[in-house]
């Protein structure tokens, strides 16, 4: 059930092969023609996740506070990114045009990758020779296409991207990392983007970005004089010797690959247009609304050997007749969920795979015993736990009360009213949680629509299927069966199993909206 | 309002003791059903070379499962209640009238968690010291709730070895209590200490989580940090 890598691609990138724009132009004129009432429609629908500002970017995180909608289908099957390789000579205006589609698209889940970040590392001789402008950072052997190649396929396909970022010119003194994740468009922008053919490959549409070269050369002079503090004399060095012939060389040359050559740049607003409504189309095609389809996908079979349902036991009836009771006051309520939760716990952690061990008693016997097969030699536990917020964060405390020092991760994910999809907002995992077992918390499963995109995210950050235990106090039948279908080595653990959705795709006899209850926002 | 009825579910008969394992005690000796999570605990709990903080974590998670189905022995009554969605649930109640009795010292590292689950229920105490000399066990003090003769009582010890001090204190608790409403907590105990004990009293009940020829008798020492 994972990611095929090898199936087709998709509709849309029927330009993989074509070394004329002549295909693609066909696509455009095509949008031209089609009538403007599908375009409205989608801007209502974009614009319902939010206004402009709703990226935060900082040096080491971006923050969406507009939520992405699955990028997966209803067997948790991946959706590919759309892929927009840009090229162009120095100074030719790449990124304002990246930029100018990106706030044309109003999608906030957009990655902007930058060839810049792909030279390869100098060494001391090459240091001195750039220090001189004798280093030739405009040929193709300068930068790192493995790299480039690798990074956007697994952008495309959804995965989780750590970068280091040697610094620029002075690798040794300083390293960051960058970390990419969840972008349905990828942007990939420099100036020898298509240079290679296995670059090309994963591109959806390749943009050609033509400008005058006495334009780029004057903005070349200005932003390297006056930004960068470099010489008149140096810069003209540079330019003369390796920034004019690699264009002539390498740049120019490639834009036979090109689908659209945009001249002018980010000024060309038909251009601009073009670009923007094609995406829109593509992206529309690979959008997904399946939430409403869930609920009767598996009606009257079979439940899953994947589900582990803790014993009926009276305690367990009797937490649920007070937490399940529209009349039980608060304190209550967060009283028997929490005992509640600390069952399931208990139960859910004796599904982790042991191994045999012996032990020295004080009474000096041995005991044969057990222990979990994540605990390290040094203490540590490879054991975590993600909440999907805001309810499943009430299964923490008592996670933390049975699993000492246990590292948590959140998921934020909430429905978009107007679409009823599960959105994503917001995501922190602890580091490494590839090789943990992971205790994945949300206090009800409803249609199971907002836990399977949860395990998509944590399947996205390569921890394996097997290792992950989706733990509710209450889960609905349709979403035991939506989830078990999509990742069937997923466990499911629960206190209890419901048999129904009503139309509001409640949980019937249900708990009603258990955060609401828990924090107290209800109305 | 929709009164469907749904998510009902029997929860009465259920062996909780595993029947190969009753030593000769009946229906009167439950042990917890044994998972790799409660083998864990246990070896943490027997392992000499466990640091103190660990042992008491995992002797109180090992405690609060003992509670949890030691609380599951206790009466109950069907109740309905409407969900906040309007649908009908099927439920149970638990009755009222229960207490707790911890046998000193070591019952006591067992009130914390009993007190978790049920947040104001009474605790009797009995402090019962063995004579070293003779393993003669006699009773100091006992402390009981005033009405507890109509209390089910949740009598708790961690470690039952030889049987001697749960003896007595089950005498003590006699003078007010029918025997049948005695269910004695415990989280390990020998096979012939638990047998003594039903031999002495037949209508008692005994939950633990182990039953093993050695039990980890350092259990009070190492909880209360006085070895």
């Amino acid at each position: 059930m994972e990611e095929d890598l090898s199936r087709p691609r998709s509709a849309g990138s029927d330009s993989s092969n074509c070394s004329t724009g002549s295909a693609s132009d066909d696509t455009f004129s095509a949008k031209i023609t089609s009538p403007p009432a599908t375009p409205s429609k989608k801007k209502q629908r974009t614009m319902s996740t939010g206004g402009n500002e709703n990226v935060i970017r900082t040096n080491t995180r971006t923050i969406y506070t507009a939520g992405r909608p699955p990028w997966y289908n209803s067997q948790g099957q991946l959706k590919e990114a759309f892929v927009i390789g840009l090229c162009g000579g120095s100074a030719s205006g790449k990124t304002t045009v990246a930029n100018r589609i990106i706030s044309a698209l109003d999608v906030p889940w957009v990655t902007l990758l930058s060839m810049d970040s792909f030279y390869k590392v100098l060494n001391e001789e090459q240091h001195k020779l750039a220090e001189n402008n004798e280093y030739n950072f405009d040929h193709p052997d300068a930068f790192d296409f493995d790299l480039m190649v690798e990074t956007l396929k697994k952008l495309k396909v959804g995965k989780h991207v750590e970068k280091d970022d040697p610094c620029f010119l002075l690798p040794s003194c300083c390293s960051s990392q960058t970390q990419m994740y969840g972008a349905n468009v990828v942007i990939f922008e420099g100036i020898m983007t298509f240079c290679n053919k296995a670059l090309i490959d994963v591109m959806d549409l390749k943009i050609f970005v033509e400008t005058d070269s006495d334009i780029r050369l004057a903005r070349r002079l200005k932003r390297d004089i006056t930004e960068r503090g470099r010489d008149l004399e140096g810069v003209l060095k540079q330019y003369n010797k390796f920034v004019k012939p690699a264009f002539e060389q390498f740049i120019e040359p490639s834009v036979k690959d090109a689908d659209i050559v945009v001249p002018r740049g980010a000024e060309n607003d038909v251009a601009m247009t073009l670009i923007v409504q094609h995406v829109h189309d593509q992206l529309e095609k690979r959008g997904f609304n399946f939430r409403s389809e869930l609920p009767q996908a598996h009606v009257n079979q079979p439940l899953p050997d994947t589900l582990h349902v803790v014993e009926n036991t009276v305690q367990v009836k009797g937490l649920h007749t007070f937490i399940r009771n529209k009349a039980t006051p608060r304190d209550e309520f967060i009283f028997y969920s929490k005992r509640l939760t600390r069952i399931l716990v208990e139960h859910a952690l004796s599904l982790l795979p042991f191994e045999d061990c012996v032990v020295d008693t004080p009474q000096s016997t041995q005991y044969k015993g057990k222990r979990f097969v994540g605990k390290q030699a040094d203490g540590t536990v490879k054991l975590c736990g993600v909440s999907i917020l805001r309810a499943g964060e009430v299964m923490e405390p008592a996670l933390c009360e049975v699993c000492k020092d246990i590292r948590l991760g959140k998921i934020l994910i909430q429905t978009n009213l107007e679409t009823e999809e599960p959105e994503l907002h917001y995501l922190r995992l602890p580091k490494d949680i590839h090789k943990d077992f992971v205790i994945l918390m949300d206090a009800t499963v409803a249609t199971g629509a907002a836990a399977m995109m949860a395990i998509r995210v944590l399947l996205d950050h390569d921890v394996p299927q097997e290792n992950i235990m989706l733990l509710s106090l209450i889960m609905a039948e349709s979403g035991v069966h939506s989830v078990a279908y999509a990742f069937p080595k997923v466990k499911l653990v629960t206190t209890a199993v419901d048999k129904e959705l009503n139309e509001n795709f409640h949980i019937v006899p249900g708990i009603g909206n258990f955060g609401d209850r828990y924090f107290g926002t209800g109305t | 309002m929709k009164t469907k009825e749904t998510g009902s579910g029997d929860c009465r008969p259920r062996p909780t003791s595993d029947q190969t394992v009753n030593h000769g005690c009946g229906n009167q000796l439950k042990v917890l059903k044994p998972n790799n999570q409660i083998r864990e605990l246990q070896t943490v709990i027997r392992d000499c070379k466990t640091s103190r903080g660990d042992f008491v974590f995992c002797a109180d998670r090992l405690i609060r499962l003992v509670v949890e189905e030691g609380l599951n022995q206790l009466p109950y009554k069907e109740r309905s209640v409407t969900t906040p969605t309007g649908y009908t649930y099927h439920g149970v109640d638990f009755v009222q009238g229960n207490c707790g009795v911890s046998i000193m010292r070591s019952g006591e590292a067992m009130e914390h968690g009993l007190r978790d689950c049920c947040r104001s229920i009474r605790i009797g105490k009995i402090l019962i010291k063995t004579n070293e000399d003779t393993g003669e066990a006699r009773v100091y003090y006992a402390k009981f709730p005033p009405d507890i003769g109509r209390r089910k009582v949740l009598l708790m010890y961690p470690i039952l070895n030889s049987g001697n001090t749960v003896i007595q204190a089950v005498k003590v608790l006699k003078e007010h209590v029918p025997e049948r409403n005695v269910i004695l907590l415990t989280l390990f105990c020998t096979p012939n200490g638990v047998r003594t004990v039903i031999n002495h009293f037949p209508e008692i009940t005994v939950l633990t989580s182990e039953v093993d020829p050695i039990t980890p008798i350092h259990f009070g020492q190492k909880y209360f940090g006085t070895d």
